[in-house]
C-alpha cells in the first residue's frame, strides 16, 4: 500500500517513464496555438514589420503602443484576435480527451506501450469518454458555478465591511476552497478515467461509482496529492514569469520563447503527474482481484526412510 | 469513516465560517453604537437665528480677512460670503444647515434675480444628470438599475433677503440648458428690488440636503462622506448675463471667489478635513463636535468625515509661507501615505517654480473611501486622491492623481475657468501640466507606469485617449455637448494636453513655459475665457497661432501624416541587370524617391528626415498642404528610412505607425508580440484541459 509520498513518487516515475507522451502534448499545444495566433501575427505584421515607432514594442513593452496598435481600424476587431484562443483552447481539450485513454494505458504498462495499443486504447474507449466527460462536465460545473455564486455573494457582502482587505481575504479563501474542491472532483473523475480503460468498463456509471468511492476513501492521499501537484504547477508558472520578467532581455525574442515553452512544458507535466497517481492508486485500489486457479493438493508418495549405521569413529581407513 | 464524512463536510463549514466572519465585518460598517442617540439631529435652527455681525450692525460686506491665505491682503475681487452652519446625521446621511450669503454686486448694473444652483437634486431618475449619464456614460455611473440609496436631494427650506422678506413661495426651478422640467439643479429667484451697483444683498436660506450613496465625487459610502456641490450656491455674473448651468454629466462647476466660513457639526467619532483652515473646534455635550473653517479667495467648500482615517501631517515652505499638508489616509492604505506626501511636495514645487505661486495655508489630500466613486476629485485647497491597496511602486496611479488634482488648485481653484462650458481650460490645461510635471518626476516614458516590464508614460497616454474620438468634437466644444462621455474624456483631458504638448513643437518649449506662467500669473483669481488663454500664448510667443488654434481648439480636423511610399533603386538598373545582376556596390548610384501623405484633414507643416545606408541623414521641410509630395535623390546609397516628425513633437498625429517606413523590414516586434500571444493561448488551453478532462 502506498502512501501520498509514494502515490507522487509512483506517479511521477510514471510521467518520467513516458516522457513521449509530454512531448506529444506539448507539441500539439504550441502547434494550435500558433494557428490560433496567426491572425494576429498577421494584423502585427503589416502595422509593426516596417515602422520604427514599432521599437518601442521590442526594446521594452511600451502599454500605450500596444494599445494604439490594437486601436488600429487596420488591426480589426480585438474580438476576432481573441476568438482564436478559445477555439484552441476547446480543440486542445478535445484532443486531450481523446488521447488520455493511450496515456492511462501506457501508464499502467510495465513495457513500452506501442502506438498501435495507444492509437487502439484511445479508439475503443473514445465513446466511454465522451461519456464520461458529459458527466464530469455536468458535475464539475455545477459544482463550480455553485461555488462562483457563493463567493461572489460572500464577497458582495464583505464588500459591506469598513475593511477594505475583507473581500479580497474573502474572494482568496473561496478561492482557495474552491480549489480544493474542485481538486476533489477531479480526481475521482480521474479515477473513472482511469478505471474505464484499465478496467476496460463498458458501463461508465460503475466507473464513475467507484471514482466517487475511492476518491472520498482516499480523500487526503488523493487530494492531498492533487494539491501539492497543483501548488507546484502554480509555483513553476511563478517562476516562470519572474525568470522571464527577470532575466530575458526585452528584446531576445528566443530567450522569451525558450523560457516560455519550458514553463509550459512543466506545467503540462504537472497534470500529467496528477493522472500518474491516479493510475497508481488504481492499481493499488481498484484493480480488481486476479482469481488464480486453485491447485488440488496431493499428498506426496511414500519414500521409505532408510536409517544408515554412523561410521565408526578412529583413524579413517585409508 | 466518521471523519471521512467530516471531510465531507468541510467545504460547507469552510463556507459558513467564511460567510459569518463577512457578516461580523459587515456589521462593523455601521457607526460605532455610541454615536446612535446623537446621529439624529435636532430640527435646524431657524435661517433668521443666524446673523453675521456685519448683517446685525446692518453694515454688510465681504470681509478682507486673509487667515487662509500667505497675502496680507486679499487675493481676489472677493464678491461672496459664504456662512453656513450645518450638521450631518451620519445614519440618515443627511445635512441640515442654514447659510447666510452676502453678494457684493460688482456687475455694474442692477441685479433683480439670482440663479442658485442645487446641485444635490441632480441624483434624481428624471434629472438631466442621471438621464444624460444612462444614455451616453458617465465616469462612475452606469445607471443600469436605479437604486434608491442612489437618490439626493436639495431642498431649500426657507428663503429670504434681508430687507426684502422671505421670498421662499418666489423660487422657481429653471432648465436653462436642456428644457427638461424634471431637473430641479437650478432654482431662480426674482427679488422685489433690485440690488443697485456696487451693493450688497444678504440671503439666508434653510437647507436640508439628502446626499445619495457616492454619485460624483459626493455622498456617502459605508461610513464615509463626502460633502461636495452641497449647499445652495448662486451664479456667476459673467459677460453680461448669468452663468447657472444645470447639472450635467459631464459637467463640474463655475462659482465667484469669496470667503467662506462653515461650522460642520458631526458625531465626535468623525475625523473631518475640509477646504480652508480649521479655526475653531468645540465638543458638544450630545456627543458631536462642531468644527469651524475659514477660507479666502475660494469659491467652493467641500469636507469629508470618516472615523477611520488616519491623519499624516507636515509642513511645505511654500514661496508666499508655510503651506499645512494634511493627509487623510485608510487605514489599509497607511504605508502609502508617504507615496501621497512625496507627489504632493514634489508637484508643489514644480508648480510654484513654473507656474506660479501657491498662496494657501492649506493643503487637504483625502483618500476616499474604496469603491466610493469619490477618487480624483478637486476643491479649493482639498482633493482626492485613488488608491488602493494593491498598490505597487511601479504603477503611478497615486502619483498620476494626487498631481492631477492638486494641478486643479491652478486650473479651476485659481484661473477659475467656467468648467461648464470650457472644460478643456480646466481639465485639458491641467492634464498638459500633469504631463510635464510627472514626465520631470517619473521620466517621460514611465510616468505612469513602470512595472514588470511594462511601460507607459503620461504623453502616450494622453494621446491615446484622444485618437479614438478624435473627429467627434472640437475641445471649444460646452462639456454637455460632447456626444458621449468617451468623447468628453478623450477631447477634453487628452486632446488638450496633445495640442498644447504640439504647441510646444511649435513656439519652443521654453516660449511655451513662459506663456503659461504669464496666463497664470495674469488670471489668478479671475475667470478666463478661451480666447485669454490663446492670445496670452499668441502675445508671449510673438506669433500668429491662428491656423493652429482654428484646427485644434476649434475645429475637429484631424492629423494624420504618413509616409506614403518609398523606393530606392540603381539608376543604371539596366546595366546590372545586363551584367546578370552583379553590381559594383560602392559606387552604384541609386534613385531614392520618399512619398509624403496627408491622410487626415489637419494641415501643418512637417519635416522629414531619410537616412542612407552610407550614414548620410537629410531633413526636408514640407508645409503639409497638398495631399501629398515626394522627395527624390541620387546618390551612392540606399536609401534606409523615412521618418516624418523626427525630434516627435507632434503629439496629435492619428496614427503614429505610419510616421516612419523602413525599406528593410524587421518582423522581431511582431514575433515578440505573437510569442506573449502564443504563450498565453497555450496556457489558457492548459488551464481548460486542466480541469475539464
Amino acid at each position: 500500500m502506498s502512501d501520498g509520498k509514494g502515490l507522487l513518487r509512483r506517479g511521477v516515475g510514471m510521467v518520467a517513464g513516458n516522457k513521449r507522451y509530454i512531448l506529444w502534448f506539448w507539441l500539439l499545444n504550441l502547434t494550435l496555438a500558433e494557428f490560433g495566433v496567426a491572425a494576429f501575427r498577421n494584423q502585427a505584421h503589416a502595422i509593426l514589420d516596417n515602422s520604427l515607432y514599432s521599437g518601442r514594442l521590442l526594446k521594452g513593452f511600451d502599454v500605450t503602443v500596444f494599445g494604439e496598435m490594437l486601436g488600429k481600424p487596420e488591426f480589426g476587431s480585438t474580438s476576432a484576435v481573441m476568438m482564436p484562443a478559445i477555439y484552441v483552447a476547446t480543440l486542445f481539450f478535445v484532443a486531450t480527451a481523446l488521447f488520455l485513454p493511450g496515456v492511462f494505458q501506457g501508464y499502467a504498462s510495465n513495457y513500452r506501450l506501442s502506438r498501435e495499443d495507444f492509437f487502439h486504447a484511445c479508439g475503443r474507449n473514445l465513446w466511454r469518454f465522451v461519456r464520461l466527460l458529459i458527466v464530469s462536465g455536468v458535475v464539475m460545473g455545477i459544482v463550480a458555478g455553485i461555488l462562483f455564486g457563493i463567493r461572489a455573494g460572500l464577497v458582495k457582502a464583505a464588500d459591506a465591511s469598513t475593511s477594505e482587505l475583507l473581500p479580497v481575504q474573502v474572494g482568496m479563501a473561496m478561492t482557495a476552497l474552491i480549489v480544493v474542491i474542485m481538486s476533489i472532483l477531479r480526481s475521482v473523475f480521474d479515477l473513472a478515467e482511469v478505471d474505464v480503460v484499465l478496467s476496460d468498463q463498458g458501463a461508465v456509471r460503475r466507473s464513475i461509482g467507484a471514482g466517487f468511492r475511492h476518491g472520498f476513501r482516499s480523500i487526503f492521499r488523493l487530494t492531498g496529492s492533487y494539491l501539492v501537484i497543483w501548488v507546484v504547477a502554480s509555483l513553476v508558472m511563478v517562476a516562470g514569469l519572474w525568470v522571464w520578467n527577470k532575466m530575458v532581455p526585452p528584446a531576445s525574442v528566443l530567450g522569451a520563447f525558450v523560457v516560455g515553452q519550458l514553463t509550459l512544458i512543466i506545467t503540462l507535466a504537472a497534470r500529467f503527474w496528477q493522472r500518474g497517481v491516479a493510475v497508481a492508486y488504481w492499481q493499488d485500489k481498484m484493480v480488481a482481484p486476479v482469481v488464480r486457479p486453485v491447485m488440488p493438493i496431493t499428498p506426496a508418495p511414500a519414500v521409505p526412510v532408510v536409517f544408515e549405521p554412523p561410521l565408526p569413529s578412529g583413524p579413517a581407513a585409508t | 469513516m466518521r471523519i471521512r464524512w467530516a471531510i465531507l463536510f468541510f467545504p460547507v463549514v469552510s463556507v459558513v465560517a467564511i460567510s459569518l466572519l463577512v457578516m461580523g465585518h459587515a456589521a462593523k460598517a455601521a457607526p460605532p453604537p455610541q454615536a446612535a442617540p446623537t446621529a439624529v439631529m435636532p430640527t435646524p435652527p431657524k435661517a433668521t437665528k443666524t446673523m453675521t455681525p456685519a448683517a446685525a450692525a446692518g453694515a454688510v460686506s465681504i470681509p478682507d480677512t486673509v487667515i487662509a491665505v500667505n497675502s496680507d491682503k486679499p487675493m481676489s475681487e472677493r464678491v461672496v460670503h459664504y456662512e453656513i452652519e450645518a450638521k450631518y446625521d451620519a445614519v440618515k446621511h443627511t445635512i441640515d444647515a442654514n447659510e447666510v450669503l452676502t453678494y457684493h454686486n460688482v456687475t455694474g448694473q442692477a441685479l433683480d434675480h439670482f440663479p442658485f444652483h442645487l446641485y444635490q437634486n441632480a441624483f434624481q431618475p428624471k434629472a438631466t444628470w442621471v438621464r444624460e449619464a444612462k444614455l451616453t456614460g458617465n465616469r462612475d455611473t452606469s445607471y443600469a438599475k436605479w437604486e434608491d440609496k442612489e437618490f439626493g436631494s436639495e431642498e431649500i427650506k426657507s428663503f429670504e433677503v434681508v430687507g426684502q422678506g422671505d421670498l421662499t413661495q418666489q423660487l422657481q426651478f429653471v432648465q436653462p440648458d436642456d428644457g427638461n422640467r424634471d431637473d430641479k439643479t437650478v432654482v431662480d429667484v426674482h427679488l422685489p428690488k433690485p440690488i443697485a451697483p456696487g451693493a450688497y444683498v444678504q440671503f439666508k436660506i434653510a437647507f436640508h440636503d439628502q446626499m445619495p450613496e457616492t454619485q460624483a465625487r459626493s455622498g456617502w459610502k459605508r461610513d464615509f462622506v463626502l460633502g461636495g456641490q452641497w449647499f445652495p450656491k448662486v451664479g456667476v455674473w459673467w459677460h453680461g448675463a448669468w452663468n447657472c448651468h444645470q447639472y450635467h454629466a459631464t459637467t463640474e462647476f463655475f462659482a465667484d471667489f469669496g470667503v467662506y466660513d462653515v461650522k460642520l457639526t458631526v458625531p465626535d467619532y468623525e475625523v473631518v478635513g475640509a477646504s480652508g483652515v480649521r479655526v475653531g473646534e468645540v465638543h458638544n455635550s450630545d456627543k458631536t463636535q462642531t468644527l469651524t473653517y475659514h477660507g479666502d479667495d475660494i469659491h467652493d467648500f467641500a469636507w469629508t468625515a470618516s472615523p477611520r482615517y488616519k491623519v499624516k501631517e507636515s509642513t511645505y515652505q511654500s514661496q508666499m509661507g508655510p503651506i499645512q499638508l494634511r493627509f487623510l489616509m485608510q487605514p489599509a492604505h497607511w504605508d502609502q501615505a508617504d507615496r501621497h506626501e512625496k507627489i504632493t511636495r514634489e508637484t508643489l514645487d514644480r508648480f510654484e517654480k513654473w507656474y506660479g505661486p501657491y498662496p494657501y495655508k492649506s493643503l487637504t489630500v483625502v483618500d476616499p473611501e474604496p469603491g466610493s466613486a469619490s477618487g480624483g476629485m478637486e476643491y479649493p485647497t482639498f482633493i482626492t486622491g485613488d488608491s488602493s491597496w494593491f498598490a505597487p511602486e511601479g504603477i503611478h496611479l497615486i502619483e498620476l492623481v494626487v498631481e492631477h488634482e492638486f494641478g486643479h488648485q491652478y486650473w479651476y481653484g485659481m484661473v477659475a475657468t467656467n468648467e461648464f462650458e470650457d472644460a478643456w481650460m480646466d481639465e485639458g490645461i491641467n492634464s498638459y501640466t500633469e504631463v510635464k510635471v510627472l514626465d520631470s518626476i517619473l521620466g517621460e516614458d514611465t510616468s505612469v507606469l513602470n512595472y514588470a516590464g511594462m511601460t507607459a508614460g503620461e504623453r502616450e497616454l494622453q494621446r491615446g485617449t484622444y485618437i479614438g474620438v478624435a473627429d467627434l468634437d472640437a475641445m471649444s466644444e460646452k462639456a454637455y455637448d460632447f456626444v458621449d462621455f468617451n468623447s468628453y474624456g478623450g477631447i477634453t483631458y487628452g486632446k488638450t494636453a496633445s495640442v498644447l504638448l504640439t504647441l510646444e513643437g511649435i513656439i519652443g518649449k521654453d516660449v511655451m513655459a513662459q506663456a503659461m506662467h504669464t496666463y497664470f500669473m495674469k488670471y489668478r483669481f479671475t475667470h478666463p475665457t478661451k480666447e485669454d488663454f490663446l492670445k496670452t500664448i499668441e502675445e508671449v510667443s510673438g506669433k500668429d497661432l491662428r491656423w493652429y488654434f482654428n484646427q485644434a481648439v476649434y475645429g475637429t480636423q484631424v492629423m494624420d501624416y504618413g509616409i506614403f511610399r518609398v523606393d530606392s533603386f540603381p539608376v543604371n538598373w539596366y546595366e546590372d541587370d545586363k551584367k546578370g545582376g552583379k553590381k559594383d556596390a560602392k559606387n552604384t548610384v541609386y534613385r531614392s524617391t520618399v512619398w509624403l501623405h496627408r491622410r487626415g484633414d489637419f494641415v501643418m507643416p512637417v519635416e522629414v528626415e531619410i537616412k542612407f545606408d552610407n550614414g548620410d541623414a537629410v531633413r526636408e521641410h514640407w508645409n503639409g498642404v497638398d495631399r501629398w509630395t515626394k522627395f527624390g535623390y541620387e546618390k551612392k546609397a540606399k536609401l534606409v528610412s523615412a521618418e516624418l516628425d523626427p525630434d516627435h513633437k507632434i503629439h496629435i498625429d492619428r496614427n503614429n505607425f505610419n510616421n516612419s517606413y523602413v525599406v528593410e523590414s524587421s518582423a522581431s516586434a511582431t514575433r515578440k508580440l505573437s510569442n506573449y500571444w502564443v504563450f498565453i493561448t497555450q496556457w489558457l488551453s492548459q488551464v481548460v484541459a486542466w480541469w475539464g478532462a
